[in-house]
Order: structure tokens, then C-alpha cells, then sequence
């Protein structure tokens, strides 16, 4: 069954027709109104953080909270446009509120400076979506599981340098309708005659198709088994990303942090270990990810640059 | 280039930004984060409302204001070391000539429109420095990398032009909406504001298919006053002797001129026969009345035959009154954001259509394709944008060899990717603009076409020149027309053939501003079909549109300026488009590009889009917008 539009007022004001007017256009005004009626999380406010908040805010949701534990520094001021230049020192979430309401008053905006890994179950169950980035793979997983039984959309993201990765989790078995043009048949029967034809039908005209999709949960995604013989065959075309990923995710678990440029020596070290380690466990060979992988996690710009080069002008993985 | 080098050229590199909208505020964000110091945008529009789902760096309180200026000011919030000059003012003024563009390393195009596009790619050619071109159109976007002589340019592969509508299918047959809409928007013209020979409202007695006899049409042809009107009297003047009464004009142009079509019996053996209205028997049928808005949008509601007629009825009294404020020889200016405009073009369309027995369209829809709306979103900038600044570093760094279009779609392709890049290509050796000599052929009537038209149409609208100066290669250089103001005035209504042109005569066409000469053929021809005033030798021809395929992909338009001649835009997308590009991660270097089949499907849509702003934000630019962008080879 398809999710039915809830709970919130139905009718759409003149105001937001106005400012909605183009989006409605693209994707309806039924959209609109579910986008009206959600309330979604986002954990995470550095520079990934406050493009999904813009994002997210200027589409017109209901509401939006801000969770972030951490303080503004001048390496977190530079990273996002919504926090103030006089800001250091203050919560990252706090500091960014002002600026994120003002992009949208009808949306409402909070802030929550609790660490997400303290919140209890039920914290996560007043929302209709969950965007998470900057969290252990353990957080994740945790907060994906528990966001499956009340069907509520997960969606998990970061961005390491030039690279980076977004999952979706929108349930086991997730409805949805798309919209395919009408299939236009001439007809002949007209009261003039049997030469007459009809004016041409509106091409415009389209009809809903309703689907259904099935999602996996990120720990499955996670735990994909590379040894055997159809994991194998496919390894191919699996975009190497997804082992960075598994990399990054463990060094994030063991030292708390992502790695940084300031201790690029002692952190590229444990990089390869870790990059050892994890593909071994998988059963996969350490070639899979080339040693030049530590560069490419160095968020400054200069020094992409020249990961780029040395890559032999791979493309950005973008996702 | 080293590590260090790299920085300090992006704090020390001076960009400019070509458009503060949608995909501008996001790429003013990202240069600033990314390190860029020396920006200059330019915006020749105002802050509208509807900006607002998208152009973050715009408040409701800024609606009104200079896009560049306040673009500017929100960026300094979070980044105030960055040194921002704002311009508001339009790309196109001369001012901004080679030398200007040359104080830059960088132009980055955020546009949506044709004509601005082509200026500033004349220009960065001519100042020989890279340019970045983008757009986005609902879910889809691109980006492309233009440099000189290395890449193709943006007209080395022509584009199709703004689909138009025969006169006689909207005067006469119209078939669908979109025709109906066209002629409203005519309609508004005639009576309220500029009046345009083209333009024509009334049937067209000199319609081909009208006539039993063909030697008929062209009699009535050269019989009638103006091009098959036979009434002696615009529609303005009919209008203004009747005081504009509503009820009058309704009776006219859906009752007397609908019953003059029925006699035009021809027309109506293979078409259902358009069913005329009258205004008092309208008012006395027992209509339900009309439901109550429910949960839907006002403007989406479709209202029945009264409510439209009402809705004329208003409209003209308003507009009318506008008028009468105005003064004297005063003249209005559609505009899709004027409230009685939309309701007049709104009304007459749907009147139109229930006459011609198709389904009425609500004020929201007609919207839509009167005002060539393209629906737009935060996200496909956002994602654009950044490609952008990525293909922007490779430039700065002289990485042309890495450099791709980039293409976002809406569906994943079979490789699972939504971000597809191809490489570029080398410029097209026959460009009529990049090209070391540049040179066109052009077909028309030399005893038809008066020079003002060779401006205005083909050197202006068709080939993008902002100021041309034309001198006719007769071994005595005699000058046609002049950039200057009032010096050729004189020549503007004469035929070229006054001049001694004819079949084989060759123009040299100047535009000293985009510091571009281009040679132009003539080939005079009596045979070109009705409508149309010229053609030029080598476009791929206008295709008519197939109604079973939704329109949308098509209309990625790059031209949306209130014309009278719209897009049918509509939500539908059209995925089958997508899916017929084949992609790869990555492309194989050109030459094989040459050789394998896929390689004429490569390229794509073009998404540039067009907005919707009013005219009269800004300078009302005399061309029809552009439409389709295709970039793909005609396949049929």
C-alpha cells in the first residue's frame, strides 16, 4: 500500500506556491506536500552537513534538526557557508541555526548539541528521515537497524577529500509511483465521418505507475561475502570507493577521527594497515587498493592535485 | 604544477561569473570555498520570488534587488576576505569587451539563455581564455569546457532553433493546446501591446490548405491588405472603435471569426470543425458551479467555459484600464508574473480550446508553456556547480587533456553511474564562428527580404551578433548596415535587391565587439516555403514535434524569454532519451570516438535552460528564444 499523505494540513498556501512554484512543477504538488509534512535528522555539520541541510531546508520540509557535538573551528568555519566567521568555539549546530532558518522560514529549524551516539532509540522515532554523516560504522549500523522497523528513511554520507559515498536505506519494501507518458492511440470513431480525426490528445497527459523496491540495510552492505564465486565476478565493476570506504570506516572506529593532513605520516601508516587488514578479511588481495590511496584523503586542494597526476588523471569518483 | 603553486594561483586568479541565479549562487559558494579570491559576477535580473526554492544566497526581504549585488553581499557574510565586484547590468552592454574579459584566467558561464551564451563564447574566443559552460533543466544538468583551438566552441555544432508554429495552424487549425496559447499571447500583442505582422490573429483566408483551387489562395492573397487579412482594420484599431467592450471582443473572435472559418469549408473535411461560442447563450446554460479549491492548488484547478469567459471579461477591463493609465500610443508588455496578463492569455487560450474541442488547460499549465517555465531545483545546481569548479582546476592547472563534458541525469545508466563524462572534442573546422574564416550561406528572396530583416532576424537572432556593421562585397564596399546609431537607418525598409544583391552575392558582417567577421552567401531563392523568410545552407531542418513523445527532454531549453512562440514544457521526462545514450565511465580519445556507432549518440541534450523572467526585468531582446538544444545528430 502506498504511504498516504498524513496527518498535516493539506492545503498549500499562497505563499508557498509562490516560492514553491518551480519545484512543484518538477516533481508535483502531491510531492510537496509529503515534503511539507516530514521531519528529518541530520548529524553533522561540517561541509557535507550544511550543503544536506540547505538542500533539505530550501526544498520545504517541516522540520529539520541540526545534531552536532562538536565546536566550530577555523578548519569547520572554512568547510561550510553557514556559520559565522566570529563563530570559533561555539557549537557547530548552534552556530549554524541562524543561517540555516534564514533560508527558509517556513521550515523549522533546531539544534541539538548532544553527541548522536548518546540519544536514546526513541530520539530517532520522531522523524520521518535520518540523514548521518561523520559516524562510526557502528552508529550507523544501529541507528539504520532500529530505523527499519518504524520505516523510517535512512540515509548515510561523507566525504573524504575528492572522494566520498552516500548510502540509501528507504526499507524492505518501499512504494512509489512514476510517472510515464500516456501511451497515445489514434482514434477514427468521430461524429464526422469516418475520415475525421480527433484533435491530437494532449501529450502531455501521463499516467502514475505504482512500483515497489527493496532496499538493503548497511550492515548488509557492509558485510557483502567476496568469496564467493558471483561476489567475485562482479568485483570488476565495483567502484573502488567502496573499499576506501570500509578503510576510512575502521580508522574512523580506531581513532575516533578521520585522517588528517597534519598527521598525514603517522595516519597513511595505519591507513595501509588497515587497508591490509580489512581486504584480507575479505578475502580480497591488498592490490585491490593501490598504496596512493593515503593521498586521497587530504581535504587541502593542493595535494589532490597532485594525487591526480600520480593517478594517471583517474576521474574524481564522484556518486 | 606543485603543490604550493596551485594555491596561491587560486588566491591570486581573477574569474568571472557570467549570472547570479540558480546554478551562480551555488558556484559563487564553492569558488569562495574553495579558495578563490577575485571573483566579478555579473546579472542583469532582480530577485523574484520564485527564486527563492533555490538561489540561497536571496531572501524574501532582497525580492526586487539585484541578484548580483545581493549575491555578493551574502557571499562576503561567510567568506569576508573575498574581493566580489558585482555588476548589474547584461553581459551583452559593450562595455564588457575583449579587453575586460581579458583581465581574467577563467569565465564561468551561469546563464539561461541562447543569446547570451553565444555572446560570451564570441568573446572569450576572441580574449582567448577558457570558459566553462553549464545548465540545468529539472533533474538533468552539464558542464563543458571551452577553450580555443583546442575544444569545439559553443556553436560549432548548430543547435536547433525555437520550434515555431505555421501562421495558418494558429490562425486557422490549431490542433493543440500549446497553438492556442501561441495565438493568445498574439492576441494580447494585438490589443494591448506591440503589434507584430507576424503576429496575426484572424484567419488567414490565404491558407493553402484552404483553397479548393490554388490559383484561389494566392488571388486572396494579393487581393487582401495584410498577408491574407481581409479586413482593412488591425485588430488594435477594431478593438479601440469599440471602446474595448469584453463582450464585443468575445463575440468577434470566438463567435464572427470562428463562423468565418466554417466557410473555409476545405479546411474542415479531415478536421473535427471548431464550435463557435456566444457570449449570452453561454450565460443562460445551466453549468454546475464550479468546485470548490479542495487540497490542490488554486491555479491548477481547470475552471469550465463561464468561468473562463468571466475571466476574459476581467481581464480586459483590467488591461484595458492599464492602457488608459498608460497615456496616449501607450503599448503593454506581457509578462507571465503580471496577474491580469496570465488571466487574459489564460482565459483566451481555453475559450480557443473549447472551441476547437480540446481539453482546457488550467491557469498553472498555461503557465507553464506561455511563460516557457522551466521547473527547477536546488539540488541539479548544487551538483553542477561543483562540477564546475572541478573542471575549473584542471583549466587553471592546463589540464585541458583532463577536462570532459559532464553529464547529470536522471536515471543511472547500465553502468550505474548518473554522472557520465565524455571527452571533449576538437573544434568543428567549418564552425561559422570559430573558424579561421568563417563563412555561411544563406538562402532568400532578395526582393522580399528588407534589410532591417537581415539584421534583425538572420545577423542578429539567427548568427548572435550584438552590433553588426555589413558591407556588401560589390568591389565598392558598400555599406549596408551600421553598428552605429541612425547612420543606416535609411536603408532599413528597402529591399536588398535595391542594392544591387541578388543570387551569389556575398556580405562581409562585422561584429567588433565579439571581434567577429563572418562572410556570408546569399542564394536567392522564390521557392522557400510559406513562413519562412530564409534558411541557412546546412542546418539540419527543423523537425516537427512527434505529439506521442513527451516533450520535456527536448525542451532543455536554452531560450525562455517571453516570446510569443513557447516550449511545451511538461513534467513528464523523458527517460527514453536517456537511455538511448550510450555511455562510458570514461571516453576513449576522439578519434576512436569517430569511429564507433555510439559515438553519434554521445552527445546530448544540451542543458541549457532559459528562464522565465519577465521582459520586463530586462532588455526586451527582439528574438524568438531558442528551444531545442539537442546536440545529438538527427537521427531520422
Amino acid at each position: 500500500m502506498i504511504d498516504t499523505i498524513e496527518k498535516e494540513e493539506n492545503i498549500i498556501s499562497e505563499e508557498e506556491a509562490a516560492q514553491y512554484d518551480r519545484q512543484i512543477r518538477l516533481w508535483g504538488l502531491d510531492a510537496q506536500k509529503r515534503l511539507r509534512g516530514s521531519r528529518v535528522l541530520l548529524v553533522g555539520l561540517r561541509g557535507l552537513g550544511a550543503e544536506v541541510a540547505k538542500n533539505l531546508i530550501l526544498a520545504g520540509v517541516k522540520g529539520l534538526t541540526l545534531l552536532d557535538h562538536e565546536q566550530v573551528t577555523e578548519e569547520s568555519r572554512r568547510a561550510q557557508f553557514l556559520i559565522p566567521v566570529d563563530a570559533d568555539g561555539q557549537n557547530q549546530a548552534q552556530a549554524s541555526l541562524e543561517r540555516a532558518q534564514l533560508l527558509n522560514p517556513m521550515v523549522e529549524v533546531k539544534a541539538d548539541t548532544d553527541a548522536v551516539g548518546s540519544k536514546p532509540d526513541d530520539f530517532f522515532f520522531q522523524f520521518d528521515a535520518v540523514c548521518l554523516t561523520r559516524c562510526s560504522k557502528d552508529l550507523m549500523v544501529r541507528v539504520d537497524q532500529l530505523c527499519a522497523s518504524r520505516n523510517i528513511k535512512v540515509f548515510c554520507g561523507d566525504v573524504f577529500g575528492y572522494h566520498g559515498y552516500m548510502f540509501s536505506d528507504l526499507g524492505q519494501e518501499h512504494h512509489y509511483v512514476e510517472e510515464k507518458p500516456k501511451v497515445v492511440k489514434g482514434s477514427n470513431e468521430a461524429n464526422d465521418g469516418p475520415e475525421a480525426k480527433k484533435p491530437k490528445v494532449d501529450p502531455n497527459e501521463t499516467t502514475m505507475v505504482k512500483k515497489t523496491v527493496s532496499f538493503c540495510s548497511f550492515k548488509a552492505a557492509l558485510e557483502v561475502d567476496w568469496t564467493n564465486e558471483k561476489a567475485k565476478n562482479n568485483l570488476k565493476r565495483i567502484p573502488v570507493d567502496y573499499f576506501l570506504l570500509q578503510v576510512l570506516l575502521k580508522f574512523r572506529t580506531d581513532k575516533g577521527r578521520d585522517p588528517q593532513p597534519d598527521s598525514f605520516a603517522e595516519d597513511s601508516q595505519l591507513l595501509l594497515q588497515i587497508r591490509d587488514d580489512v581486504l584480507e578479511t575479505m578475502g580480497l588481495s591488498s592490490e585491490l587498493l593501490p598504496n596512493t590511496f593515503v593521498r586521497f584523503t587530504r581535504p587541502r586542494l593542493g595535494v589532490s592535485q597532485v594525487d591526480r597526476v600520480e593517478q594517471n588523471g583517474t576521474e574524481c569518483r564522484l556518486f | 604544477m606543485k603543490v604550493m603553486e596551485l594555491a596561491e594561483s587560486l588566491s591570486s586568479c581573477r574569474v568571472l561569473v557570467v549570472g547570479a541565479g540558480g546554478i551562480g549562487c551555488e558556484l559563487l559558494k564553492n569558488l569562495v570555498l574553495t579558495g578563490f579570491k577575485k571573483i566579478e559576477v555579473i546579472d542583469l535580473d532582480t530577485i523574484d520570488v520564485s527564486n527563492l526554492n533555490r538561489q540561497f544566497l536571496f531572501q524574501k526581504k532582497h525580492v526586487g534587488k539585484s541578484k548580483a549585488q545581493v549575491a555578493k553581499e551574502s557571499v562576503l557574510r561567510f567568506c569576508p576576505s573575498a574581493n566580489i565586484t558585482a555588476y548589474h547590468d547584461s553581459i551583452m552592454n559593450p562595455d564588457y569587451n575583449v579587453e575586460f574579459f581579458r583581465n581574467f584566467q577563467l569565465v564561468m558561464n551561469a546563464l539561461d539563455n541562447r543569446a547570451a551564451r553565444n555572446h560570451v563564447n564570441r568573446m572569450c574566443l576572441a580574449a582567448d581564455i577558457p570558459l566553462i559552460e553549464s545548465g540545468t533543466a529539472g533533474y538533468l544538468g552539464q558542464v563543458t569546457v571551452i577553450k580555443k583551438g583546442q575544444t569545439e566552441c559553443y556553436e560549432c555544432q548548430p543547435k536547433p532553433t525555437q520550434k515555431t508554429f505555421p501562421g495558418c495552424t494558429i490562425r486557422n487549425t490549431p490542433s493543440e493546446p500549446i497553438h492556442c496559447i501561441v495565438w493568445a499571447k498574439y492576441l494580447y500583442n494585438q490589443l494591448f501591446g506591440e503589434e507584430d505582422a507576424d503576429q496575426e490573429v484572424s484567419p488567414d483566408t490565404a491558407d493553402p490548405e484552404a483553397a479548393w483551387n490554388p490559383a484561389d489562395a494566392a488571388a486572396r492573397a494579393t487581393a487582401s491588405n495584410k498577408d491574407g487579412d481581409i479586413k482593412r482594420v488591425s485588430t488594435k484599431e477594431w478593438a479601440r472603435s469599440t471602446g474595448y467592450d469584453p463582450v464585443k471582443l468575445f463575440n468577434k473572435l470566438f463567435k464572427d471569426d470562428i463562423m468565418y472559418l466554417l466557410t473555409m469549408d476545405k479546411l474542415w473535411k479531415k478536421r473535427k470543425a471548431p464550435l463557435p461560442l456566444d457570449w449570452t447563450e453561454i450565460h443562460h446554460l445551466e453549468f454546475s458551479q464550479e468546485e470548490a479549491c479542495g487540497t490542490g492548488l488554486k491555479d491548477q484547478q481547470v475552471l469550465g467555459v463561464q468561468g473562463y469567459a468571466q475571466l476574459f471579461h476581467r481581464s480586459v477591463e483590467t488591461l484595458r484600464s492599464q492602457l488608459i493609465e498608460k497615456g496616449e500610443g501607450a503599448e503593454l508588455v506581457w509578462d507571465k508574473d503580471d496577474p491580469p496578463a496570465m488571466d487574459f492569455v489564460t482565459a483566451a487560450a481555453n475559450l480557443r480550446m473549447n472551441v476547437f474541442s480540446m481539453n482546457m488547460k488550467s491557469r498553472f499549465d498555461v503557465k507553464s508553456m506561455a511563460g516557457n517555465i522551466i521547473p527547477a531545483i536546488a539540488t541539479t545546481n548544487a551538483v553542477i556547480a561543483g562540477l564546475i569548479v572541478l573542471e575549473a582546476l584542471k583549466t587553471l592547472n592546463s589540464e585541458f587533456d583532463q577536462c570532459r563534458t559532464i553529464f547529470l541525469n536522471k536515471q543511472p545508466n547500465p553502468r550505474k553511474k548518473l554522472l557520465v563524462p565524455c571527452a571533449l572534442d576538437p573544434p568543428n573546422p567549418s564552425c561559422y564562428v570559430c573558424a579561421s574564416k568563417p563563412e555561411v550561406t544563406v538562402k532568400l528572396n532578395v526582393h522580399k527580404t528588407i534589410v532591417q530583416a537581415l539584421q534583425d532576424k538572420i545577423l542578429k537572432e539567427k548568427f548572435g551578433m550584438v552590433a553588426p556593421d555589413v558591407q556588401i562585397e560589390d568591389g565598392k564596399g558598400t555599406i549596408l548596415i551600421s553598428s552605429e546609431e541612425g547612420e543606416t537607418e535609411a536603408n532599413n525598409n528597402k529591399f536588398l535587391s535595391d542594392f544591387g544583391i541578388r543570387n551569389g552575392s556575398r556580405l562581409q558582417v562585422d561584429d567588433f565587439l565579439q571581434d567577429y567577421t563572418l562572410l556570408v552567401n546569399l542564394i536567392h531563392s522564390e521557392e522557400l516555403e510559406k513562413d519562412v523568410e530564409f534558411e541557412v545552407v546546412g542546418d539540419a531542418p527543423d523537425k516537427a514535434p512527434t505529439p506521442s513523445v513527451p516533450e520535456e527532454g527536448k525542451n532543455i531549453a536554452n531560450g525562455n524569454k517571453d516570446s510569443a512562440q513557447p516550449s511545451t514544457s511538461s513534467k513528464a521526462a523523458a527517460e527514453d532519451d536517456d537511455v538511448l545514450i550510450v555511455d562510458s565511465d570514461e571516453e576513449p580519445s576522439s578519434s576512436t570516438m569517430e569511429a564507433s556507432p555510439e559515438s553519434s549518440n554521445r552527445k546530448r541534450k544540451h542543458h541549457g535552460t532559459d528562464t522565465d523572467d519577465a521582459a520586463s526585468k530586462r532588455k526586451r531582446l527582439d528574438q524568438q528564444p531558442a528551444d531545442d538544444d539537442e546536440d545529438i545528430i538527427a537521427l531520422d
